[in-house]
């Protein structure tokens, strides 16, 4: 494997719900790769699919046809198991409800998934105060998420999506709960995040958020449209 | 067996009359007896009072006895509603009271003898080897007779506890289903970000054990702070000083070795019938 392979490589990927009412075509057909340190920002209307492939993607979820390679690995042949560790070390998740443990501190969310890793406690702290002081949280250390505002909670949820070093981070409507100005310190951190390496995928409806990305997709009834396509829009 | 007998024909012997008597000189000469404390009260009788006691429920060869005291019954858990009208006399008066004036050897037998042994474990084996050697005496442990009440009363203790454990750990059960089910969303966040099932399953563990602990130390404190008023209660409900609840440390030990495992199980079933949903059932609302 070459040190330049792709973090993901999803060929063809469908994924269909049966439902009493008939099958629900979320995805169809989609191919997309992700090379490091890339930033694609994929949007479009509601129900399309979005969410549906950033499970995918984020190896949370098994596509009901397509192939899957995470780092050069099969996913679709992986165990539960093996697939959570992938999900662990390798990939940060950013969410619009932000999704922190409510009865941790800032400070023991971003340890968490550390010391899940097996980082030894010396350096989960030291890792832990950088990232703190990374999102500018530092002071907050000690709150727990109902002591911190939407911004400041969407902050520490990018500590804690940074903690093990992933080459990929996936966020869902990142900004969905935030107002315009610090939606836009949280376009801001990415900028910052995307620069220091990590690939990102982000799913928004916020045109200034997809604007910082270099690459922008659009979404339409579980398609994928070509780039050119997404410049006509 | 006798001296109960006594007992119920004493009522008799006390009417007015009988109380007349004992106003006699010779009630000074009479032999002493105890009455049970609830004899005492039953007739109105105080220490250094004179009676008239007989063998024959229709009074007849009633004969003088001076109070000389009252005592407490040995509780008998067999009989706590029964009330305890009795009394205590020495063997010669007894004998003289129920000999039969027709036949002279009456007044030398003796029917039974109770006999104590310092170590009561022994009975078995002492009854055993009297037979053995006394082949016309029949010899029988006195426990032996209340052991199958405590046989009865035990496996009835038994049957209730066991439906109580059942009931209880029903309700513990779904009582931990609810409680999981409020952390549908913890535990799906725990899964996505990629903690182990297995980890989930010790702090489940772990937090079971707790709850569990918790809950067993509450109800032996529980239990030992509120047996008082219980027996208290009973004791005064049925005028006994029979003991109905005592929290001993092997009751205590008991009950703490089937609430862990028992809290420890319930907490894993209920962490399992999430863990074993997919992660993003557990996100979803
Ligand atoms: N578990 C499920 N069972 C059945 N249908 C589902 C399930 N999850 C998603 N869907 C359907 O799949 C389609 C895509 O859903 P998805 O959540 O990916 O949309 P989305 O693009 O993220 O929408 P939004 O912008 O509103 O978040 C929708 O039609 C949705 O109803
Ligand atoms: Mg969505």
């Amino acid at each position: 494997m070459s040190a330049r392979a792709a973090i993901v490589e999803a060929r063809g990927l469908a994924k269909v719900y049966p439902m009493p009412a008939g099958p629900v075509e979320a995805l169809r057909e989609v191919s997309l790769t992700v090379e490091p340190g890339d930033y694609v920002a994929i949007s479009g209307p509601s129900g399309c699919g979005k969410s549906t492939l950033l499970h995918l993607l984020g190896c949370v979820d098994t596509p009901t046809s397509g192939s899957l390679l995470f780092e050069g690995r099969p996913v679709l042949a992986l165990r539960e198991e093996e697939r959570s560790r992938i999900r662990l070390r390798r990939i940060g998740f950013v969410f619009q409800r932000f999704y922190l443990l409510p009865m941790l501190t800032a400070w023991e969310n971003v340890e968490l998934v550390q010391s899940e890793a097996g980082l030894p406690a010396a350096e989960r702290r030291a890792r832990t105060r950088e990232l703190l002081t990374y999102v500018g949280l530092a002071d907050r250390a000690g709150h727990r998420p109902s002591q911190l505002s939407g911004g400041e909670m969407q902050r520490v949820a990018i500590a804690r999506a940074l903690a093990n070093r992933p080459g990929l981070v996936l966020a869902d409507e990142p900004t969905g709960e935030l107002d315009e100005e610090t939606g836009e310190q949280i376009a801001d951190l990415f900028d910052r995040v995307n620069a220091d390496g990590t690939a990102l995928v982000v799913v928004t409806h916020n045109l200034a958020l997809a604007g910082r990305a270099r690459r922008r997709l659009a979404m339409r009834s579980g398609r994928l449209a070509e780039p050119a396509a997404v410049a006509a829009t | 067996m006798s001296v109960r007998l006594l007992v119920l024909f004493l009522a008799l012997g006390l009417g007015a009359p009988a109380r007349a008597a004992a106003g006699a000189a010779s009630g000074s000469e009479a032999p002493e007896i105890l009455v049970s404390r609830g004899l005492l009260r039953e007739c109105g009788l105080s220490p250094g009072d004179v009676v008239m006691l007989s063998a024959d429920p229709h009074g007849a060869d009633a004969r003088l006895f001076r109070v000389a005291g009252v005592y407490e019954p040995v509780p008998d858990p067999a009989r706590f509603t029964a009330k305890r009208l009795e009394a205590r006399m020495h063997l010669p008066d007894l004998l003289a009271l129920t000999a039969d004036p027709g036949e002279a050897a009456a007044a030398d037998a003796v029917g039974a003898i109770n006999i104590a042994l310092k170590d009561p474990a022994d009975a078995p084996a002492f009854a055993r080897e009297l037979a053995a050697r006394a082949p016309a005496m029949s010899v029988v442990p006195a426990a032996a007779a209340d052991d199958e009440h405590f046989v009865i009363i035990e496996r009835f203790h038994l049957a209730i506890s066991v439906v109580t454990m059942i009931g209880s750990t029903a309700f513990l059960l779904a009582l931990m289903v609810i409680r999981a089910d409020e952390r549908r969303e913890v535990a799906g966040l725990l899964r996505l970000l990629g903690l182990r099932r297995r980890r989930i399953l010790a702090q489940a563990l772990l937090e079971g054990l707790a709850i569990a602990s918790a809950g067993a130390v509450f109800g032996v404190l529980f239990a030992a702070a509120t047996q008082g008023a219980v027996n208290a209660f009973f004791q005064w409900r049925y005028d006994t000083t029979l003991v109905f609840v005592r929290v001993t440390p092997a009751i205590a030990a008991r009950c703490v070795a089937l609430a862990l495992p028992l809290g420890v199980m319930a907490g894993l079933m209920a962490s399992w019938t999430l863990l074993r949903r997919p992660v993003l059932d557990l996100l979803r609302r």
